[in-house]
């Protein structure tokens, strides 16, 4: 009939479910690609916690004392609890990058489920979140950071903290699809993010702090994160509030409400999405 | 191969209706587009033509009305329809940091096929769109004219029984707009049905068998490029007179050969030159003879502009496209053929 080169569409009614996979699989490595392709990207979200180590490590450590732990080993957990939390930012600036491009349109007329599109946004980010707690860590560690990890610890450890950047990479990809820029994304992190990540016992410890402020951090959600990842990695207890008294349990239940909410709503909110 | 989907037109739409808020970019549009012809959607941005063919790829839902795609309703039955069309937006849609081939590929896979199909399909695709020396590079560092050649590529991977392009030639060069022309060209001569949508005159004129001209979600004239053009007017020549006291003298001597139509303000007199140059050169011949000085000669075709300002009487309005990347939005003169 023609001299074109195309050759027509395969039968697409193989297993719904082996579809999925496979679409979510080529989506989720469409993401990764990218990742050293835009090396800022990856940048955004280490250099930011490399910053904070130095700037507390060498110029206000100095003047913080903490009793019963050394400030370095005080410091750290914190630092991942704050690097869990820029997830959101991370993932929203890339969501909302990829929505003003005409690419989620071209998926989203291509004939497979809407669900394999986000899932593939979801994971591609999840990654490139786990790679940047990776070198944050790595970083940690040369600078002399010691945790103490037994092995159950370790492996507890390791599921809160997947499960952390699972909540935080959901709720950073629906508010990448609410935003309207990644300027947008990036100011609202700076403003709601930035200072919930300060009034968390990341710093400085909790106790010290003024009634307002210290209400506010007793039952912030990135407290739970910072006391859980200390008191596994440290042995060094919290306590203030009912969440600082069981950080494990406060952070898993802080994550599974995070996704119980933002899974839902940015799968709607991406049905209904315009793009652009 | 076609005759069995013959009957069936390739897009019908009644009363397609679509809001944003107290906005409405379609109004109750209707649209017939039979199997193997080119319709163009004829309008400025903000006109309502991306809503309408994003309704009919099934990526917005209509407030009213229906659309059947190849006998598919949009709503109802979009994962069909996602089957047998092939949308190719406005503003490239790739994945910037893959490359040409890489984009190919993953948009060959995400159809289905293997991997050796998808090489395959994607080395058949890059000869066939000239794209071999841009194969390797990111798309975030190709020109425009590139993308959208990469874009339609990735638009026709597997034969699709309905194209639809959305101003698939907005902010390219002359030497670009050409290439995609001749590449729509082509799959029209293979018969591919296409719903092509515009802001440029002679592209519709250049490429569609009918022209759907529509203003504010609604069609306000429809037909052939040669029946639209008539209702617009033809193509003049436009005299402009150094002074008031020359253009009676211009005026005189161009009715000599001419019907003339005197612009005062303006200081023109345009007549009208259905052979075009060969009526150019008749009127500077004339000028030359009777030693009449001018301003300017100029060789006018209808353009958007006067053909809205005939059928609507308003002008091309600057109106973005539910707002949508206006800053992308290009100049508006038509590009010489």
């Amino acid at each position: 009939m023609s001299t074109t080169a195309t050759t027509p569409a395969p039968n697409r009614s193989t297993h719904a479910s082996r579809r999925y996979v496979t679409d979510t699989l080529l989506l989720t490595a469409r993401s990764l690609r990218s990742i050293p392709r835009v090396p800022e990207r990856l940048l955004d979200v280490t250099i930011q916690p490399i910053i904070f180590i130095l700037l507390f490590l060498y110029v206000f450590g100095s003047a913080i004392h903490v009793a019963g732990i050394s400030y370095k080993d005080y410091l750290f957990p914190g630092i991942i609890g704050q690097s869990l939390a820029f997830g959101i930012i991370g993932a929203g600036v890339a969501t909302s990058n990829d929505m003003a491009e005409g690419v989620v349109d071209r998926f989203r007329s291509l004939p497979i489920s809407r669900l394999s599109i986000i899932s593939g946004q979801v994971m591609g980010q999840f990654c490139e979140a786990l790679l940047g707690m990776v070198i944050t860590v790595g970083v940690g560690l040369a600078l002399g950071w010691n945790p103490h990890l037994t092995f159950g610890h370790g492996i507890e450890l390791l599921a809160l903290m997947l499960l952390g950047i699972l909540a935080f990479t959901w709720t950073g990809v629906l508010f990448g699809m609410l935003v309207r820029s990644p300027d947008a994304m990036q100011g609202m992190g700076f403003i709601i993010i930035l200072p919930l990540t300060f009034m968390a016992g990341t710093f400085v410890p909790i106790a010290g702090l003024d009634a307002v402020p210290r209400a506010i951090a007793e039952w912030d959600p990135i407290s739970a994160l910072v006391a859980a990842v200390r008191g596994l990695t440290q042995g060094y207890p919290s306590s203030g509030s009912w969440q600082l008294d069981h950080p494990e349990i406060a952070m898993a239940l802080w994550c599974l409400l995070l996704l119980a909410v933002t899974v839902p709503l940015a799968l709607r909110r991406f049905n209904r999405t315009l793009a652009s | 191969m076609r005759s069995d989907s013959a009957a069936t037109p390739a897009i019908e739409a009644h009363g397609l209706t679509k809001r944003f808020g107290d906005f409405t970019a379609v109004q109750e549009l209707d649209l017939q587009v039979d199997t193997g012809t080119v319709v163009s959607l004829l309008g400025p941005n903000g006109a309502g033509k991306t809503t309408m063919v994003r309704m009919l790829a099934t990526l917005l839902r209509p407030d009213a009305g229906e659309a059947r795609i190849g006998g598919h309703d949009v709503v109802r039955e979009a994962d069909r329809v996602r089957r047998v069309i092939s949308l190719t937006g406005q503003f490239a849609a790739l994945d910037k940091n893959l490359t040409a081939a890489e984009n190919l590929r993953l948009m060959a896979r995400l159809r289905g096929h293997s991997r050796g199909a998808a090489r395959t399909i994607t080395d058949g695709l890059i000869e066939r769109f000239d794209i071999a020396e841009i194969r390797d590079r990111l798309v975030k560092n190709l020109s425009g004219g590139e993308r959208r050649r990469v874009d339609l590529a990735a638009g026709l991977i597997d034969k699709p029984q309905l194209l639809v392009l959305d101003e698939p030639t907005t902010g390219l060069d002359p030497r670009s707009r050409q290439v995609v022309w001749s590449t729509i060209r082509e799959l029209v001569a293979e018969g591919v049905t296409l719903l092509l949508t515009t802001q440029y005159l002679d592209e519709a004129d250049a490429l569609a068998d009918r022209v759907v001209l529509i203003d504010h979600g609604q069609e306000i004239a429809g037909g052939t490029p040669a029946q639209l053009k008539a209702q617009v007017g033809e193509q003049r020549v436009d005299i402009v007179a150094v002074d008031g006291a020359e253009l009676e003298r211009l005026a005189e001597v161009l009715s000599v050969q001419f019907t003339t139509t005197v612009a005062r303000e303006q200081r023109t007199v345009s007549v009208p030159a259905p052979q075009e140059a060969a009526d150019l050169s008749r009127v500077v011949q004339l000028l030359r003879d009777s030693g009449v000085a001018v301003d300017e000669v100029a060789l006018r075709r209808p353009t958007l502009d006067d053909a809205f300002l005939a059928l609507t009487g308003h002008g091309v309005s600057d109106e973005s496209d539910g707002g949508e990347h206006s800053e992308e939005t290009m100049p508006k003169e038509g590009i010489a053929r």
